[in-house]
């Protein structure tokens, strides 16, 4: 039995690699069916943003990443409310179906994955 | 001898915004550009404390930026391009890069 993954994205998606290289791990691991988690924390839920277009930066646009996580059996997908709310978002419909949960919540989460790696 | 200030980071993950705002002289200029200008981001005390900065400081944005984070600049800033980025380097006294 393969051991349970929780990974925890907190960066913006823009100004660095990191969003991308957080959301190519979870798609390499859903493609080997591992169980895998995938949290939006801090300014990671930014990634979450409707509308972005990154072409104005000569960017990659990552929704279709984000778009390919169910396909790839990446079907946990959590977000933090209290992320959201800090910035504004809380309102806000987001390009990816994705739990929303309390800090409680959080910590209950952490807890019921195997490994937890945070980028 | 009035200074531009330029913000490059977001305002939620560091304190660089605060501290900038808290050493603004009146005259100066503020650009945000890469992740600060997530500082625009309607509903935040980030926008809120940037609404409340006196009228004679200049607030600009830079439009791709902008863009390619979904956001739009308030009344009280300005989207600007990188030949008006230029220009707005040399219109100032200094430009303080808050690295």
């Amino acid at each position: 039995m393969s051991k349970s993954m929780l990974i925890i994205s907190r960066q913006a998606p823009w100004a660095g690699p990191s969003a991308r290289e957080a959301l190519d791990i979870a798609l390499a691991g859903g493609a080997f069916d591992l169980p895998l988690g995938l949290l939006f924390l801090d300014d990671g839920v930014f990634q979450l943003a409707a509308g972005q277009q990154p072409g104005a930066l000569q960017q990659k646009d990552l929704s279709a990443n984000l778009q390919a996580l169910p396909l790839f059996g990446v079907e946990e997908l959590f977000v933090s409310s209290r992320s959201l709310a800090e910035r504004g978002l809380d309102e806000a419909a987001l390009a990816l179906p994705a739990e929303r949960l309390d800090d409680t919540a959080l910590t209950l989460l952490l807890d019921r994955f195997d490994l937890v790696v945070t980028i | 001898m009035a200074t531009l200030h330029l913000l490059s980071h977001s305002p939620f993950s560091d304190s660089r915004l605060s501290s900038c705002l808290r050493l603004l002289g009146p005259e100066d200029g503020l650009l945000l550009t890469g992740d600060a200008v997530y500082a625009l981001q309607p509903g935040t005390a980030q926008l809120q404390a940037l609404q409340l900065m006196p009228a004679g400081i200049a607030l600009y944005a830079l439009d791709e930026d902008l863009q390619a984070r979904a956001l739009h600049a308030p009344a009280r800033a300005q989207a600007i391009d990188y030949p008006a980025f230029v220009e707005l380097c040399g219109r100032y006294a200094k430009v303080n890069s808050w690295l």
